[in-house]
């Protein structure tokens, strides 16, 4: 009893001990440079097509999220979902949200601008692009773990 | 307001929510700390729940729920006064150095534990926001504090394509918890939220650990053995746990909470010894783990009925009605509270509740990938299962006269959870390739961590062996300086498991 519980305990113990190393490893690996680099590149790219998404609509308006790029979609569901008013169906929509993206330069967040385009007096379509915020650099931004 | 003080306030609310409940279920013990912002945040739940069903705004639903929790905890008091706050085990005959011994190792191993995981989280120092975490978990909370009818246009429009959004509240009703209550509305401050839970959960099953070791070591000659073996184990399994949910664990995913969650609910309800208050303990942790995934919701529905057949045993089959009514009200309450939010979407017709589903062909191809998909993360099963044999061989009878629950129930707790989550890949018609790559790392945590649970309960086992003869029932033993220690669980406060007084949450009147 006493050899099989000592067996038992210290494989038990050995490896815990030796898991825990390498738990304690991967953890540190989130704190490499350059997984910072790039949780800070991803966080800058989304802040900055929220603050475009804001400068374009109020978050009572109802719009929709355009484009037949479902990845743009996913983008800004990701970047500005959360505060949107979403129109249902979508023709109810004021505004309809995309995503250009283009080579990086001013006023863009790594190369992806926030487009509306919505229908102005006269039933002419109106397009802005959104501002307030920039990112240099060229997108996309760095994928993160899934 | 800083991030760090939002997310205080955040755990606060959440822990306020779930105070007197925990208190007076789980009673004065070291686990019922982390398991009090859990509560909560099962209140949030219910309260995302209760504000598609019925309309209104969340936080009145999550302080309804709350002051409603509490006073039926105040007027169960009333009722019956004898159940207090579960803070003096009628039974406690310790006195002296042995009580006082098994006092400091609540406290040695609280205190160990609560820093193991605030390690443990040091990868909150880098700002990572994980991909699910950014399009659902973080984000769904800004739909939660949108109108009644804006949320269900949420919910329902088809052009938002993302089907998760049907997925279980918990995690972004407790976000949206706290960025009402702190006018915060950040990915960051829900991501360093879902860490914060994250870590209660994994504190809570850790504090199982120690809490058998404090169990065992009154049934034994040399406490000092179990009592140390519990605390050292549990801060290595905190250290375990954290590696295998990392990156997860601190950039907002909702996987680990479900893994920690149902390993806790599994410690409490089937390895401990059981009693009025791990059984409580069991039931928290069991909602928080179905309340926050799919995955984490079959798993929590297999341990619902495990916990309760347990509970029932021998003797409730045979027909001590006592011994049968209570569990099953019990598991059925919980079911009802589980299969709220799931029948709610269907109801809705939500976004991914209403899919048709159709079975893949390829079951034996799609069999073999996910078992080669999922072989990577379970290598624990390598040590796990001749550990378990040689202990369940030669150990069995320490392990049971130490009173903790046969390691059947956990090896059943881990195969439902793992072949609940491996019959969706198998069944599933998404290919198979690019579904284990991206999802197997997450989906086989809680088998993992479970199988390391195994491991630490053996350990615990071994070390109880070591101690030296256990004492004779009701028999004190004497603790590491000769004084004596309490033969009854010093912070249980049931009879045995096979004692046929014990027969549901509430317990028997003592």
């Amino acid at each position: 009893m006493t050899v099989v519980s000592a067996l038992v305990a210290g494989i038990a113990l050995v490896a815990l001990g030796g898991q825990a190393v390498r738990g304690a490893r991967t953890v540190d690996v989130q704190l490499a440079p350059r997984t910072v680099h790039d949780a800070a590149v991803d966080d800058a790219f989304y802040a900055c097509i929220d603050t475009q998404a804001h400068s374009l609509v109020r978050p009572d308006q109802p719009v929709t999220l355009g484009g037949t790029n479902l990845a743009d979609v996913v983008t800004m569901i990701k970047g500005f979902g959360s505060w949107l008013t979403v129109a249902d169906p979508a023709s109810t929509a004021q505004v309809t949200l995309t995503l250009h993206d283009g080579p990086g330069g001013p006023g863009t967040c790594l190369g992806t601008t926030v487009v509306a385009t919505s229908r102005g007096p006269g039933g002419r379509t109106v397009v802005r692009v959104g501002t307030g915020a920039q990112v240099p650099g060229q997108g996309p931004p760095p994928a993160p773990p899934l | 307001m800083s991030t760090v003080l939002a997310t205080l306030a955040g755990i606060c609310a959440l822990g306020a929510a779930g105070l007197l409940p925990v208190l007076v279920t789980v009673g004065l013990r070291w686990y019922a700390v982390p398991l009090a912002p859990l509560a909560g945040a099962v209140a949030a739940s219910l309260a995302a729940t209760a504000s598609l069903t019925f309309g209104g705004p969340l936080l009145d639903w999550f302080i309804g729920i709350a002051v409603l929790a509490a006073g039926a905890v105040c007027g169960l008091l009333v009722v019956r006064p004898d159940l207090g706050l579960r803070a003096e085990a009628p039974r406690r005959r310790g006195r002296g150095r042995g009580r006082a011994v098994d006092r400091v190792a609540g406290v040695v191993g609280f205190l160990v534990v609560v820093l193991a995981c605030i390690w443990s989280l040091r990868g909150l120092r880098t700002p990572t926001v994980g991909f699910d975490a950014r399009s659902l978990w973080v984000m769904r909370p800004g739909w939660f504090l949108h109108s009644h009818a804006q949320l269900l246009v949420d919910l329902r429009a088809r052009n938002l394509v993302l089907t998760q959004s049907a997925y279980p509240p918990l995690l972004s009703a407790s976000v949206a918890v706290a960025w009402r209550i702190t006018g915060i509305h950040t990915a960051r401050l829900g991501v360093t939220m879902v860490a914060v839970l994250d870590a209660c959960a994994l504190a809570a099953a850790a504090l199982a650990v120690v809490q058998a070791g404090r169990t065992v070591a009154a049934r034994v000659s040399r406490a000092w053995l179990p009592l140390a073996a519990g605390i050292a184990v549990a801060a290595l399994l905190v250290v375990v746990a954290a590696g295998i949910t990392e990156p997860f664990l601190t950039n907002g995913y909702a996987d680990p909470l479900w893994s920690l969650a149902a390993v806790g609910a599994v410690a409490f309800g089937l390895q401990l010894r059981s009693g009025p208050s791990t059984r409580a303990a069991a039931v928290i942790l069991v909602l928080v783990a179905g309340m926050t995934k799919n995955e984490g919701f079959v798993t929590a529905v297999a341990l619902v009925v495990l916990v309760a057949a347990r509970s029932i045993g021998i003797a409730g089959l045979r027909g001590a009605r006592r011994r049968l009514v209570t569990p099953l009200v019990l598991a059925g309450c919980e079911l009802a509270a589980l299969a709220w939010w799931p029948v709610l979407m269907k109801a809705i017709h939500a976004r991914g509740a209403t899919s048709t589903f159709s079975a893949s062909q390829d079951l034996a191809n799609r069999t073999d990938a996910v078992a080669h998909g999922f072989s990577p993360y379970l290598h624990v099963l390598v040590l796990a299962v001749p550990l378990a044999v040689l202990g369940g061989i030669a150990l069995r009878g320490v392990r049971r006269r130490v009173e903790l629950g046969n390691d059947l129930w956990a090896w059943l707790a881990l195969a439902t959870g793992l072949v609940a989550v491996a019959s969706a890949l198998v069944t599933g018609n998404g290919a198979i390739g690019p579904w284990l790559l991206s999802t197997a790392h997450r989906i086989t945590e809680y088998p993992a961590v479970e199988g390391w649970w195994i491991v630490g309960l053996w350990a615990v086992v071994a070390a109880a062996g070591l101690a030296g003869p256990t004492a004779p029932d009701g028999v004190a033993a004497a603790d590491p300086t000769g004084a004596p220690v309490a033969v009854d669980d010093p912070t249980s406060d049931g009879p045995a498991v096979d004692d046929p007084a014990v027969d549901g949450l509430v317990g028997a009147p003592r």
